[in-house]
């Protein structure tokens, strides 16, 4: 038993836990953070922390399937998920049990992420797009999924610290489709912390052949001609420091009672306080370097490796936000996995989480503790929030916990443009087609986000890879294969459009005493599927993807199997594969009432008091941005919410 | 008995023919020697033996011409039922960095031809620098009329930004 009570006690030292961490310390919390991951990741003194980096770095190097997870250790102790584990789901594979996750099907679920400190911050790509106003009203607009019990104005404060935190670089005066206008979504004045990043030479060359066939060949849905528009893409990656960006840092306002944007103080992460910016000294943004060195990483340097690892650590990550937590009031566990949260069967209240501390990551043995705090925050992601909440009996008054697994599905097209365009530079996307990010066809199918890939055919086809063994294939070597590889692989296009799925208390996360891990905690038994919302988005999105190949004169390759991809659905005689998206959401939703979801907008559950879920897990539909940014608002929304009660 | 000297001149002149890569290009990889130890260590010495006889002789005759070496080679080394795909491997090895289902090591990875013969660069290594790939890549021809014209359709491509 622990004799030590924190104030607040986090799960999961992810993107949701670090930035809970930092915002609690800061304003003087006393914190316990529990991460099931190696105690080397989360290392933060300097030669520490580069070696572990480093190590990370070579793994990848050696790794023949450079998938998201590939540099990262995988702990029988605290297993994560492993795309390459994906099987089909048939007949005599039910469930399929390869891997970490138990798959029941009748689709494979078909996205990781990472268990380890830091989370999958390390491997993310690193967009940050907003959500869009129409987002949060889904039902109300286009009788479909549920609304929000918060609004886009509710959460924009909350989006621009989230911005300040990840250290978004990106146009704000760029950001345009559906429901977008800069005064509405952003303000007037509003920028970004830094300058955008540089759309990719293969962007110009695609957005000059589109606007092209915008122009002389139009794409037509429902018999109407559609001009497809472009936006740069926001990042969490560093670049050049916007001049114009005012604030400083998000504080905890005792007065005011409640969370800041600073234009004045700033954190001195040496001395553990805030220092005021003398008068009249003047003030610029400064990108926050990498863990090991400051001097590192302050830019992106084109590594072209975001997923999964940015060498230089100019990508965000979740311990860039721990390392400027107040060290004198955080207390970090590592190699201690949370499984299950205690309840007051009086009260209701949360007394203390549950963690198994293991020695080395495949022991058997481990120590069990119980860590004790005023309030308590699971943060170890969408699919494990559910599972410790499940295997705990708790929040589930609704029936709600596990359920409304969702993912963005992306379908990916690929083809030769006429142009050599040179991929696999530059961040894995800079720009993206926001045409259908919404509008009226919501009420009949999913929206989507359409992404241009940097990284040519790397992720359907694993070229170039493939591109050589094909050339090989036809006994081409020498001078012919130089020249075959130098001629097709820089004309690679890739698309992916990443459908919105929408909740469906059928898609789910559930436990089966039959399924454990080496210490005992519960394996996720995933029950996944796609309706036919989504199979028409593919179909629509298909359709327009064919004219655009064949106006803009792009050879087009696509093609979906079962044998190249088990998420495979069939829809109006047509076959299509779709990937997942990393974007692992909507396990524990937020919502109005206690009936239908499992936290209220402040991310409390309804059912105890003191037990906060934080993470993807709170978002009752997914729109279609990449949900970290979302998730992080939340969490900062969340942790005023905790100040404000931790102040009563 | 052949010493590994001669073994390693036979390897290097055939790498050359093998991959389209210059002598330069391929010593400047730091990979020639390593990558001769691995084909010693993973195939019979006898069949190293025979294809690097085959190799030397091909070298001899024609240098580095691939276009007079293109026949021997297509029909002494390259066949996948001689030597043991032993040609095709070699290729693999100089252009991906593995042999078989493993990577040989974090330098063969970074070393992989293929990313130059892409006008590109190993992902997460000799990293070209901020906002680099916002310009064609350094080393990419410039492009001429013909290229931008061979595939056209409906579109005319002859004012493609470039």
């Amino acid at each position: 038993m622990e004799n030590v009570e924190y104030d607040v006690v986090i799960v999961g030292s992810g993107i949701a836990g670090c930035v809970m961490a930092k915002t609690l310390t800061q304003a003087g919390k006393r914190v316990l953070l529990l991460e099931a991951g190696l105690t080397a990741g989360i290392n933060l003194d300097r030669n520490g922390n580069f070696y572990n980096y480093q190590d990370y770095l070579n793994t990848y190097y050696n790794e023949m399937a450079k998938v998201p997870n590939s540099p990262y250790p995988d702990i029988p102790d605290a297993p994560s998920i492993d795309v390459l584990d994906i099987q089909a789901i048939s007949g005599a594979n039910s469930p399929s049990t390869k891997g970490y996750l138990v798959q029941a099907g009748p689709l494979p679920f078909g996205s990781d992420c990472l268990r380890g400190p830091g989370g999958t911050t390390l491997h993310w790509l690193g967009s940050t797009p907003r959500m869009l106003p129409d987002d949060f009203k889904m039902k109300t607009l286009y009788d479909r999924g549920i609304d929000w019990p918060i609004s886009y104005e509710d959460i924009k404060p909350f989006y621009e610290m989230a911005e300040l935190e990840i250290g978004v670089a990106g146009s704000v005066a760029e950001q345009n489709g559906p429901d977008v206008t800069r005064k509405k979504n952003y303000g007037q004045d509003y920028v970004f912390p830094m300058e955008m990043i540089p759309q990719s030479y293969l962007d110009h060359q695609f957005i000059d052949l589109v606007v092209k066939v915008n122009k002389e060949k139009p794409v037509k849905v429902n018999g109407k001609p559609v001009e497809i528009g472009f936006t740069p893409t926001p990042q969490g990656r560093n670049s050049v420091p916007n001049k114009q960006y005012p604030y400083t840092a998000v504080v905890w306002d005792s007065g005011k009672e409640e969370l800041v944007m600073e234009k004045s103080k700033y954190w001195d992460k040496k001395e553990n306080t805030y220092k005021t910016i003398a008068k009249g000294e003047k003030y610029e943004y400064r990108p926050i370097g990498s863990n090991w060195d400051p001097n590192t990483g302050q830019r992106c340097e084109g590594n072209s490796s975001c997923v999964p690892i940015c060498p230089v650590q100019a990508k965000y990550n979740a311990l860039k936000s721990l390392a400027q937590a107040d060290q004198r009031h955080l207390t970090v566990k590592t190699q201690s996995v949370a499984s299950r949260v205690l309840i007051d069967p009086n009260t209701k209240e949360v007394t203390g989480v549950e963690y198994k501390t293991y020695a080395v990551g495949d022991s058997l043995v481990y120590e069990t503790n119980i860590a004790k705090g005023k309030i308590y925050v699971l943060a170890a992601s969408a699919i494990e929030n559910a599972k410790i909440l499940l295997a705990s009996n708790a929040a589930n008054s609704s029936d709600q916990v596990g359920r409304n697994l969702m993912d963005h599905l992306c379908l990916l097209t690929w083809g030769l443009l006429p142009m050599k365009a040179y991929p696999y530079r530059g961040p894995g996307s800079t720009t993206n087609i926001p045409t259908w990010r919404s509008g009226e066809f919501r009420k009949e199918h999913s929206a989507w986000i359409c992404p241009v890939d940097n990284w040519g055919w790397a992720w359907p086809t694993f070229a170039p890879g493939s591109d050589v063994s094909n050339a090989l294939a036809k006994n081409i070597f020498g001078k012919e294969l130089r020249a075959t590889l130098s001629d097709t692989i820089p004309r690679q296009l890739l698309l992916h459009y990443e459908c919105e799925q929408l909740p469906d208390p059928e898609n789910r996360v559930t436990i089966d005493p039959a399924y454990r891990d080496p210490i005992g905690n519960y394996r996720p038994v995933i029950h996944y599927n796609v309706t036919d919302y989504e199979k028409k988005a593919f179909e629509v999105a298909k359709d327009i993807n064919d004219q655009l190949f064949e106006a803009g004169d792009i050879e087009d390759f696509t093609a979906y199997s079962l044998e190249s991809n088990p998420d495979f659905v069939g829809y109006k005689g047509k076959g299509y594969n779709f990937s997942g998206a990393g974007h692992i959401v909507g396990t524990h939703r937020m919502g109005k009432s206690k009936k239908d979801s499992v936290v209220n907008r402040h991310s409390q559950t309804w059912d105890h008091e003191n037990l906060y879920l934080a993470g993807c897990g709170n978002m009752p539909t997914l729109g279609t941005s990449n949900p970290t940014l979302t998730m992080t608002a939340l969490t900062l929304m969340a942790a005023d919410a905790i100040l404000k009660k931790l102040k009563n | 008995m052949e010493t590994n000297e001669q073994r390693l001149a036979a390897f290097y002149g055939i790498s050359v023919l093998l991959t389209g890569f210059n002598p330069m290009e391929l010593w400047g990889t730091g990979m020639v020697e390593p990558y001769f130890n691995v084909v010693m260590n993973q195939n019979p010495i006898p069949v190293v033996d025979a294809f690097l006889d085959t190799a030397r002789t091909i070298v001899d005759r024609f240098g580095d011409n691939y276009e007079r070496a293109h026949d021997s080679i297509a029909e002494q080394l390259m066949p996948d039922s001689l030597y043991g795909g032993l040609a095709q491997n070699i290729i693999t090895l100089w252009y991906m960095g593995n042999w078989g289902n493993e990577m040989v090591s974090a330098q063969s990875y970074i070393q992989g031809l293929v990313w130059d013969a892409a006008y590109a660069h190993p992902p997460g290594a000799k990293q070209p620098g901020y906002g680099s790939w916002h310009n064609p890549p350094l080393n990419a021809p410039a492009p001429t009329p013909a290229a931008q014209t061979k595939k056209k359709k409906a579109m005319p491509m002859e004012e493609a930004h470039h």
